[in-house]
């Protein structure tokens, strides 16, 4: 047994330190960007499905993540609908959506990305549930 | 009883050992000298006896029991240095008090009798109120003896503590050494180049060359040696090998009446040892930890340097990170919504958006860069030398009983209030100025913590370095890569960045930083100017706790380990 004032804190130690720290990170960065896409067990639309026939998909609700292209429309009861511009493979798709009227404050500008959460209502378009930047 | 044993000390990376075949036996009630040239091994054997240094071979016994199986405890050790240990800029009370409190789980009132019982040992009950910063040579000494007094300690060792002394005080200290061995049971023993008053000790033991040469009563050390003055012993000490002085005196000491046997008194050690419950025990780790830092704010705040250091820090940094946004941030020109504008138009205005968005992007940006490497550069200077500075009070300071966790928690006590006040002055300061959006609360967040995530980093740095300089350098290099490496600037090739950002705590702070400003369009322009991923908030609050968390695990180990010099 060493005596008291001789204590030796071994190099190795420090070395399982940082195999502990970087496990740590790995799992917190698995966890946490998984928790950062509050819409991930949501199944993503794909535009072409939507494009080619939007009333098949009345009812059902999706994600869906793209940049905001232009206004097309403003109603003050309505809310606002835009085009979304949405990147699938090498392909970019305009998509409309509508925002809500309860998300009047929120300040919508072209060029901004968005995660979504879309319901296709019963005319097809694609009305916002829940949106939030990416 | 102190007994050695055949004692041995090598080191691999030399030939011959440091010590080898030391046999003594020094009974309670006895001041022993230790004395021999220059570079034989005296203080050696001292640091042995304390378990500074691991002896290799044979025993050290200490009241019959093996000082490998069971060390000394601390209060039964008073080991003076050859270094000072009191802090020079409190007053000799105030070192006193607090050694006391640092050793013994004591009221108030106790600790007081307890000072002023060393102080009366010493003589240095009218030197009180003075800094230690002042005191001559002989009266640092003293202050380091009654500063080991504290705890009444049963073994005391003093490495050449009349050394570098004018012989008026070189004769008090060691007067005072002799009459401190008259207490029964406490062993006093001094490493000492002189040769003077060998009147005043009960033994004397000769090294040379890490060996043996004499160890009895000083009145024969002529005679062994074969000389007309002490003076003359260590000449002849040159005219052997080591070897053969140690051969000689293994054989020839019964022949000639030197057994050590014979000073060895008939009373045990243990009759005369105050019981246990005498003696104050060791206080707990938050009784040590509120007096480290409480002595830690006291010094702190008697150098005014430190603190001109710290305001000019405080103050002047935060005012920098405004100057480049004194007016506030430019408002936010957006582009046309409509699809009804011509494609002239519509490039012209693509165009201008961009231009807009890289001035206004790389300044936002900048600005929460900015202020995260500051904070870094604040946290390096709060830690840098934290512990390597004082390293060797610190180790004393363990030898005494000090935990190095309690010793971590007053340090981590103290800087972490640094690091709020930095943290939250920044963020403050910068905010108001500048009229900065976004959440007080999650910016203060980010900032708080890579300022504590760097402030721990140097301070494990500190706790690892041999140096100073080579803390402040190694602290310099942290932040200095900080800035390139977060991608904040430059962004990083792919694979590089996904290798170096876990690393970086700039990046996380300026991650978690700018998500503050997410619902503004400033963080759109932000987003549209750096190619490099921005954390979410809870990632780099994960990650700036995990850095926190490495920093104060290896300063633990760092300062745990010892580093005597």
């Amino acid at each position: 047994m060493s005596r008291r004032a001789h204590r030796k804190s071994p190099p190795s130690a420090v070395i399982w330190l940082l195999v502990a720290f970087l496990a740590l990170g790995g799992l917190g960065a698995i966890f946490f960007q998984k928790d950062s896409d509050p819409y991930r067990t949501i199944e993503p639309l794909k535009p072409s499905d939507y494009l080619e026939n939007a009333n098949s998909l009345r009812g059902n609700t999706y994600r869906l993540e793209g940049v905001i292209a232009s206004s097309l429309g403003w109603s003050q009861e309505k809310g606002r609908l835009f085009s979304l511009r949405v990147t699938q493979g090498d392909k970019d798709s305009p998509l409309p959506i509508l925002v809500p009227a309860s998300y009047r404050e929120m300040n919508l500008q072209k060029g901004q990305r968005f995660r979504l959460k879309v319901h296709v209502n019963d005319s097809g378009l694609l009305e916002v549930k829940e949106m939030t930047k990416s | 009883m102190l007994s050695l044993e055949s004692v041995e000390l090598s080191i691999p990376s030399l030939e011959s050992p440091l010590l080898a075949g030391i046999t003594l036996q020094l009974p309670g009630g006895h001041f022993g000298a230790i004395v021999g040239p220059s570079g034989c091994g005296k203080s050696t054997l001292l640091k042995t006896i304390a378990g500074i240094l691991p002896h290799t071979g044979g025993s050290i016994q200490w009241r019959e029991r093996d000082l490998n199986e069971e060390d000394l405890a601390p209060h039964e050790l008073g080991y003076v240095p050859q270094f000072t240990c009191a802090q020079p800029a409190l007053t000799v009370r105030e070192n006193l008090q607090y050694a006391a409190r640092l050793r013994c789980a004591a009221p108030q009132a106790e600790i007081q009798s307890i000072v002023e019982r060393v102080e009366q040992e010493v003589g240095l009950a009218d030197l009180g109120d003075r800094r230690a910063g002042v005191l001559s040579g002989g009266q640092l000494r003293r202050l380091g003896l009654a500063m080991e007094l504290t705890t009444n300690p049963n073994l005391l060792l003093a490495d050449e503590v009349t050394s570098g002394l004018d012989p008026k005080s070189e004769e008090e200290i060691t007067l005072l050494l002799a009459r401190l061995a008259r207490q029964p049971g406490r062993l006093v023993l001094l490493v000492t180049h002189s040769l003077r008053f060998l009147e005043q000790y009960d033994s004397v033991t000769v090294l040379t060359g890490g060996r043996l040469a004499y160890a009895a009563h000083p009145s024969g050390l002529t005679s062994y040696f074969n000389v007309p003055s002490p003076e003359q012993v260590y000449p002849a000490l040159g005219e052997r090998a080591p070897d053969q002085w140690a051969e000689e005196w293994i054989t020839s000491p019964a022949e000639l009446g030197f057994e050590m046997v014979s000073m060895v008194k008939d009373w045990t050690d243990e009759a005369f040892s105050p019981p246990e419950g005498q003696r104050p025990p060791l206080p707990g780790l938050v009784s040590q930890a509120t007096t480290w830092l409480r002595r830690r704010l006291k010094l702190f705040f008697r150098e005014r340097t430190q603190v001109f250091l710290q305001l000019a820090l405080l103050l002047a940094f935060p005012v920098v990170v405004t100057l480049f946004a004194y007016q506030g941030l430019p408002a936010v020109r957006n582009l046309s919504m409509g699809t009804e504008t011509d494609i002239l138009q519509q490039l012209k205005e693509t165009l201008a958006f961009t231009v807009q968005s890289s001035r206004i992007g790389t300044l936002v940006s900048g600005l929460a860069m900015f202020q995260v490497i500051l904070l870094s550069l604040m946290g390096s200077n709060n830690a840098a030398r934290e512990v390597v500075g004082d390293r060797a009070i610190l180790e004393k300071e363990k030898l005494a009983g000090l935990r190095p966790s309690a010793a971590l928690a007053g340090m981590a006590a103290f800087l972490s209030l640094l690091v709020l006040v930095q943290a939250g002055w920044m963020t403050l300061f910068v905010r108001a100025v500048c009229q900065l959006p976004g959440d007080v609360a999650g910016q203060f967040l980010p900032f708080v913590l890579v300022t504590g995530a760097m402030t721990a980093l140097c301070l494990a740095i500190s706790s690892w370095s041999s140096s100073g300089e080579q803390a402040s350098l190694g602290s310099l290099y942290l932040v200095g890569f900080q800035l390139p490496l977060s991608g904040a600037i430059l962004a990083l090739p792919e694979f590089l960045g996904w290798v170096v950002r876990p690393i970086i705590s700039a990046y996380w702070a300026w991650s978690g930083y700018l998500q503050t400003l997410r619902d503004t369009r400033f963080y759109d322009l932000v987003r549209a100017i750096t190619e490099t991923p921005l954390a979410n908030s809870q990632l780099a609050t994960w990650m700036l706790s995990l850095h926190l968390g490495l920093g104060l695990i290896v300063a633990y180990l760092g300062i745990r380990r010892s580093d005597w010099r």
